[in-house]
């Protein structure tokens, strides 16, 4: 009798707590946009954040000199107008006047010199050094006037104005702090459209709208930043509309378009997949070799099994969104023939062993490692295809899944050659097509080029894209250098998966689906 | 006691340095992070040099171990934050969750094992023992998924997940704290179906073996009460051992949960010493090991105290 009193009183409690708090107050208010960042941002400092959540939240926050429109071309923001000078190295910058920090302090041209003077300074620890450093020199900035600035390059430099997209950060701030520690970078104040209020650890960031903007203020009063690190829980949060949008998995695709409450949008981004090979292995120096293995792959029927339809097979190093992709392509295709492969292998000296189905040469077994980093699921189901179709001409390829900081080490590896067989990795490309640090012979064995690919023509072609400022002109000169990369297959291009978001049905004002945000311009997002 | 506190250190020392050590030995470093064709190669280099990460390795711990000594334990080198702020602002999450689950755990563990060690291969037992069995075979993370799905999507009774409702920050207190318990439940629930079994299982095999023992047969010769002999003798005795246990497991009420966190996003230390790991974070692993190794052999300390006071027999 007593127990069951209790059992009563528990119960009672329970269902009071329950019913107390299961509505949260305002959540889903009218003003309120609901985002999931996916992470804890590390610093919220432009200069020196590399992570894709810290990313987010500094682009509401602070703004550049110029911004990326939703079509992916550059536009002046902090600017009002700009002239270069007919020789290509000095740009002159002219400056809204009526741009103020977000606690009151005007915006001026100090703050610009001050944020890429704080990036070349090398005490900061930031990896965008490089950047404003041309040939090893330095990029000048010298202010003029309170809102004029001139940049003087030591040569012509076609990527500029999109390294300008660079966020500025407040000099009267940070002038005299230590800026890797500085509590700023956990309290950021910009120019942006919205103001930070408040980032508790580990769960979620506050931004609230900017009343003193410079541009046509933000319709939102308010945007939450939460941080569910889980994909699956962030799914449910998104079904139960605790988030307003969030990435879908190619394989749940079809359930959450039925789902009445969201707007399914699928885009191509600026990435793609590939299989790289370590040239400086006496394997994949022979190209036929490496020709074989491009016939051996089927890139239509890998992209159909890993992205379900929802991305296209790639065959050069640009995607075709990008304006450098060309119209009228010249670059060769590997179509897939098992049995070209297999003559070309023959031809190459490597022999079938019909008793372990591996082709040889000299006592040599045709087999090598492919390093890929563990917990990207489309990448290691790549492999594994891979594998399938590379045994079929019989070519042993073991994987190798290795945990990411390891993994980077091993390719980065100052060690000529390096220590790996061949790599599985994605690009995410900028939205300027100069591949220099990926393609350059001079960007091996330090720098991203860890293949050791080193080509003559395409250095040449490489130093003309990058320093002619004309964007026909440098589509002309990209097209030749993708044609010459893809027919020396230093990579297996193999596809470019396309991006799904899901969006809440109140959420309005969105712009057309692409890699430069469905949220960009911010300002014209509303509830409804 | 002068000897006691010299072991004390000597102790922190070589848990100190053989952790630097081994966690030097683990390949990467904290530059080999990025691969993108944005970032500078050369970049990497000078912040490694900023670092201090070229100077030979003892003269790395011997910095270390300076700083420490002046109350300095560093600052984290992806967030720049100071490495005791970044270990405390995590510390409540992490204490509501371990403690309120460790307390469910004991609640429902010691109770369950007790009455079906006293009557073993019966209905109840068996009972106990199939669910025991279940529970232990299913996974965290999948148990945690299936909670979330049927409570909070389903039947819509807690938030998927999260610690305290971004909006509740201005409320009253005693609010917040009901919302924190909101939030709380589900995490809850997945760490104790996940926890109980196995120290039921412990609980019950400890009675059993203690009921048929000597001392159990004299006390029924003397006409004692079923019930007392289990809860005055044979509960006390065999909870000594499960005292071990908790003990053992005092370092986990600050480790925290990586899998519970991560599903739930719950804000605690777990997550933060997963990613110094990924991130080769050296301050702030260096920080956690530091706090957790004081932890131990404070606890340790604290255990052999507690083993004289309860057991007379054991002498210091």
């Amino acid at each position: 009798m007593k127990f069951n009193r209790f059992l009563v009183l528990i119960l009672s409690v329970a269902t009071l707590f329950v019913s107390a708090c299961s509505k949260s107050p305002n959540s889903t208010a009218s003003d309120t946009l609901n985002l999931n960042i996916g992470g804890e941002p590390t610093i919220l400092n432009p200069i020196l954040a590399t992570d894709a959540p810290s990313s987010e939240i500094n682009g509401l926050v602070f703004s550049g000199l110029f911004r990326i429109n939703t079509d992916m071309s550059i536009v002046p923001d902090l600017v009002a107008t700009y002239s270069i000078s007919t020789d290509g190295l000095t740009y002159t910058f002219k400056l809204r006047d009526n741009v103020k920090w977000h606690d009151g302090q005007p915006f001026t041209a100090d703050d610009v010199k001050f944020t890429f003077d704080k990036i070349l300074d090398p005490k900061t620890n930031t990896v965008r050094r490089s950047n404003y450093l041309l040939n090893g020199k330095p990029i000048q900035f010298t202010v003029v006037d309170t809102h004029i600035i001139t940049a003087t390059l030591p040569e012509s430099n076609a990527p500029f104005l999109s390294n300008l997209c660079m966020s500025i950060i407040p000099k009267h701030i940070l002038e005299n702090q230590d800026i890797n520690t500085a509590t700023f970078n956990r309290q950021p104040i910009g120019t942006g459209p919205f103001k930070f209020q408040k980032w508790d650890t580990g769960q979620f960031i506050i931004l609230v709208k900017n009343d003193t903007y410079y541009l046509k203020g933000p319709k939102l009063g308010r945007i939450i930043a939460k941080i569910i690190p889980d994909t699956k829980t962030a799914l449910v949060a998104l079904e139960k509309q605790e988030i307003d949008s969030g990435k879908i998995p190619f394989k749940d695709i079809e359930k959450y378009q039925n789902n009445t409450k969201l707007n399914v949008h699928e885009f191509e981004d600026l990435n793609y997949t590939f299989m790289a090979f370590n040239l400086k292995n006496p394997i994949f120096k022979d190209i036929k070799v490496r020709q074989a293995i491009a016939h051996a792959i089927d890139k239509k029927g890998l992209t159909d099994k890993i992205l379900k339809g929802h991305g296209s097979p790639a065959h050069i190093p640009a995607a075709p969104i990008s304006w450098s992709y060309p119209n009228n392509p010249t670059f060769p295709i590997f179509e897939y023939n098992p049995t070209q492969s297999a003559r070309l292998l023959d031809q190459a000296g490597w022999q079938l062993n019909p008793a372990t189905k591996i082709r040889e040469k000299n006592g040599k077994q045709l087999s090598f490692t492919l390093i890929t980093n563990q917990g990207n699921q489309d990448r290691e189901r790549s492999a594994q295809i891979i594998q399938q179709y590379l045994s079929a001409i019989g070519i042993q390829m073991n994987i190798q899944l290795m945990e990411w900081s390891s993994f980077v080490k091993r390719i980065n590896s100052p060690t000529d050659p390096k220590p790996f067989d061949a790599v599985m990795l994605g690009w995410s490309l900028d939205i300027d097509p100069d591949d220099t640090s990926i393609w350059h012979s001079k960007e091996y064995p330090k720098g991203f080029n860890f293949i050791a690919y080193n080509n003559l023509q395409v250095d040449t072609l490489l130093d003309q894209g990058r320093k002619t400022i004309d964007q026909n002109k440098r589509k002309i000169i990209y097209s030749k250098l993708y044609t010459q990369i893809a027919s020396d297959i230093p990579y297996i291009f193999l596809y470019y998966p396309n991006v799904i978001t899901g969006i809440n049905k109140r959420v309005k004002g969105l712009s057309p689906a692409g890699p430069a945000g469905l949220f960009n311009p911010i300002e014209n997002v509303y509830i409804q | 006691m002068i000897k006691s506190i010299l072991s004390f250190i000597t102790m922190l020392l070589l848990i100190t340095m053989v952790s630097f050590g081994i966690m030097r030995m683990a390949p990467g470093d904290p530059t080999q992070q990025f691969l993108s064709p944005k970032m500078g190669a050369e970049d990497m280099v000078q912040i490694r040099k900023n670092y201090g990460l070229d100077d030979p390795l003892p003269v790395q711990y011997i910095k270390w171990l300076k700083n420490v000594m002046q109350g300095n334990l560093g600052y984290s080198y992806s967030t720049g934050k100071p490495v005791l702020t970044a270990i405390v602002e995590r510390l409540p999450a992490t204490l509501i969750l371990s403690i309120t689950s460790l307390s469910c755990i004991i609640l429902i563990a010691c109770p369950l094992g007790l009455f079906s060690g006293a009557n073993p291969n019966k209905p109840f037992d068996y009972t106990v023992t199939l669910l025991s069995l279940i529970t232990m075979a299913m996974p965290a993370f999948w148990i945690g998924l299936m909670l979330i799905l049927l409570f909070s999507l389903k039947f819509d009774l807690f938030p998927t997940s999260g610690y305290l409702d971004p909006l509740m920050s201005g409320e009253p207190l005693w609010r917040q704290w009901l919302d924190i318990a909101h939030h709380l439940i589900l995490p809850l629930a997945t760490t104790v179906i996940g926890g109980v079994a196995g120290l039921i299982r412990f609980n019950r095999f400890n009675v059993i073996t203690i009921i048929a023992q000597d001392y159990i047969k004299a006390a029924r010769a003397r006409g004692l009460g079923e019930g007392r002999i289990l809860l005055k003798h044979a509960f006390k005795n065999a909870s000594l051992p499960i005292v071990t246990i908790l003990g053992l497991s005092l370092p986990d009420l600050i480790g925290g949960s990586l899998v519970i966190e991560y599903i739930f996003s719950w804000p605690g230390m777990g997550q933060l010493g997963i990613a110094a790991v990924f991130q080769r974070d050296y301050p702030i692993l260096m920080g956690t090991v530091l706090i957790t190794s004081i932890l131990i052999l404070t606890g340790n300390r604290l255990a052999d105290m507690a083993y004289r006071w309860v057991d007379p027999r054991i002498q210091s």
